[in-house]
């Protein structure tokens, strides 16, 4: 069996040129230079964004040269494992669902749904104990930072329940 | 009145029940967050400041200094005891540590590492003391451009020493940079890189970014490639500390302390550098050296714990007399301090004396609580580890929602942790650096009012960037950092 040949992620490259060319476009509707300063508010973004497209370019030569990424050692994980895009999707999806419900929902149902979700993303299969854990722990939490003047939002707002 | 007279009058602060409350909450914070993975000091402070909303500046620096310090203690514990070191300050400990644990001498290896850090962490906090004034007076003499070059070098030096390619440090760095120039300009109030979007126009909040990429994307990263297996602590084992211990770790403490204080001061130094050095300057001293990667050298423990701790206080002198965050929890404190309507930087000692003294002087008292906290009290820090981790990091996620919503109850706020946590996912697979991200997040900036106000001053001659020697000596070092590590690999690959 051949060894395999080393993944060229050629798409980072391409994502680190399209941001530069993004910080270029987006700067290219401010003054680029005022007459006392000599350097306006569009310079910096220009200068990051030229700069990102050179760097990109410069990835983009590495990656046909075949550098190699070898991913972060950190705890409870084994960089050498292949992704498990099942777990990635469950613990995206924790995080993507507040965006759409926690002004209606609340943060403490919410957060039940969302540790769920974390939770079976790392295996567990306690479905019962998740949900309530997730529940106390949300309301808690809520309760608490309630307390301590943040603004999470009401309770239960499409319930009317909190303030 | 001298260093020593405000340091008394800090003590004076740091001693009024309150804060020594408040050192204490901290302290068992963070040594609880340096026990367990997926959070370290940057992330918990980061969570704490929608509490500053609440209480006094003194009384929260208190606390936030516990964390880092607490921090520490707490990732030597789990390096020593189950060979998972926290933080990359810790990696060196747990290579002789954790053999030291497998020998029966698990307790000498906590001892030494807990002294070690306590005699560090005070030596350097009096080195932080009578240093920190005279460095603050020397700041009162930079003129905007020098401003600008120091936050170069700073720039140059943390995209280099950072992560294992330049390329991909100045690329994490330009990503800082170019979020922190999203909202509406300081100088000319127009709206930039906003792209018509309301939410954007008061910026991108260094909070947001932090825990996004390091409380999502370290959920992404270790959910996608989880191993379930269950890592035992070794049983504390042995005797705490005995005479020839006590002899063999002396030294190291001392040596790791010089090595570590003043890297930790100079900008990009960080944790790993002196830890690497001590240990092998430690290996070559060592009267035994037949320990070292056998039994566990009590050497190798001592020597990057203290290096560890001392550096971790130099961190602080360009952040509280500069206003220069030189690590990922430094940019967070300055965030803290911004968060209160505060400057760090030489006019900090004059009109907050306070805060500042009393935040030293907790230094010194929170590194005397860590250490009793800390040797009699392991067992109950351990058994932190058996949180379930699916739930600890299911945890990790709700508080991370709460630091962000919580703030400013925005929904762009969570776009951007979803999006800024996928980044900060593929950063850890591709191996980018994350800290020169938030450093560049909250320099740049800085960096730009500075050059800009330079030039304003000169109708934008360029010229007023290098016409103090202050700023051709920034600069010239910020091309050094630049321009030597290949000339070294070239020179010792043709020698």
């Amino acid at each position: 069996m051949q060894p395999r040949p080393p993944p060229r992620p050629w798409w980072l490259a391409a994502i680190i040129v399209a941001l530069g060319a993004v910080s270029v476009w987006g700067a290219s509707s401010l003054p680029a230079a005022s007459r006392y300063a000599g350097i306006g508010p569009g310079t910096v973004p220009r200068l990051v964004g030229w700069a990102l497209i050179g760097l990109g370019i410069i990835l983009a030569v590495q990656i046909a040269r075949g550098e190699t990424f070898e991913p972060q050692g950190t705890e409870n994980a084994d960089a050498a494992l292949p992704m498990n895009p099942l777990a990635f999707a469950l613990a995206l999806a924790a995080a993507v669902l507040p965006i759409f419900a926690l002004k209606t929902l609340g943060l403490p149902l919410v957060a039940m749904v969302s540790f769920t979700l974390v939770a079976r993303s790392f295996g567990s299969r306690r479905l019962a104990v998740d949900v309530v854990s997730g529940a106390i722990l949300g309301s808690l939490a809520w309760f608490l930072f309630d307390r301590l003047g943040l603004q999470l939002g009401g309770f239960m707002p499409f319930a009317g329940l909190g303030s | 009145m001298s260093s020593f007279d405000y340091l008394l009058h800090g003590f004076g602060i740091a001693l009024q029940p309150m804060n020594l409350l408040w050192a204490l909450i901290g302290s068992a914070l963070g040594t609880a967050i340096g026990v367990l993975p997926g959070i370290g000091p940057a992330l918990t402070i980061a969570l704490l400041l929608p509490v500053t909303v609440s209480i006094a500046p003194t009384a929260a620096f208190i606390m936030f200094a516990g964390v880092l310090y607490g921090a520490m203690y707490g990732g030597s514990t789990t390096s020593i005891l189950i060979n998972t070191p926290g933080e990359s300050g810790s990696m060196m400990t747990a290579l002789e540590g954790n053999r030291m644990a497998r020998d029966g001498r698990g307790a000498a290896a906590l001892a030494t590492a807990a002294i070690g850090s306590f005699v560090a962490g005070t030596i350097a906090t009096i080195a932080l003391t009578f240093l920190a004034p005279v460095v603050a007076e020397l700041a009162f003499i930079f003129r905007p451009a020098d401003y600008f070059a120091l936050i170069m070098l700073a720039f140059c030096s943390v995209a280099v020493v950072m992560g294992s390619s330049r390329v991909r440090g100045f690329i994490a760095l330009l990503l800082g940079i170019g979020m922190g120039t999203v909202g509406i300009d300081v100088m000319t109030g127009q709206p930039r890189l906003t792209f018509g979007v309301m939410g954007l126009l008061n910026g991108i909040e260094l909070t947001v970014v932090l825990v996004s990429l390091f409380a999502m994307g370290e959920i992404l990263f270790v959910a996608s490639r989880y191993d379930p297996g269950q890592e035992v602590p070794i049983k504390v084992r042995g005797r705490w500390m005995t005479g020839e211990d006590l002899r063999r770790s002396w030294k190291p403490w001392l040596r790791g302390t010089v090595l570590g204080f003043p890297m930790g001061v100079l900008p990009g130094g960080g944790s790993e550098i002196p830890t690497m050095l001590s240990y092998t300057l430690e290996r070559k001293l060592c009267e035994k050296p037949e320990d070292f990667g056998t039994v566990g050298a009590i050497e190798g423990v001592a020597g990057p714990e203290a290096a560890n701790n001392a550096a971790a206080a130099g961190v602080l002198v360009p952040l509280l007399t500069l206003g220069l965050p030189t690590s990922a929890t430094a940019a967070i404190l300055l965030a803290a301090f911004q968060n209160y309507g505060l400057q760090p930087g030489p006019n900090l000692f004059t009109a907050n004396p306070d805060l500042v003294w009393g935040l030293i002087a907790s230094l010194y008292i929170g590194n005397a609580m860590l250490l009793i906290l800390n040797l009699p009290l392991v067992g109950m820090w351990v058994r932190l580890l058996s949180i379930p981790k699916p739930q600890l990091y299911a945890g990790i996620l709700i508080f991370a929602l709460i630091g962000i919503w919580g703030v400013s109850g925005s929904q762009i706020d969570l776009i951007i942790m979803v999006v800024v946590g996928v980044a900060g996912y593929v950063m850890r697979v591709y191996d980018f650096p994350i800290a020169p991200v938030l450093i560049g997040l909250i320099l740049g900036p800085m960096a730009e009012y500075q050059l800009r106000t330079a030039l304003l001053s000169r109708q934008g001659s360029a010229w007023v960037l290098v016409e103090t020697p202050i700023s051709i000596t920034f600069l010239a070092v910020a091309a050094l950092t630049f321009i030597l590590p290949p000339l070294i690999r070239r020179l010792r690959a043709s020698s």
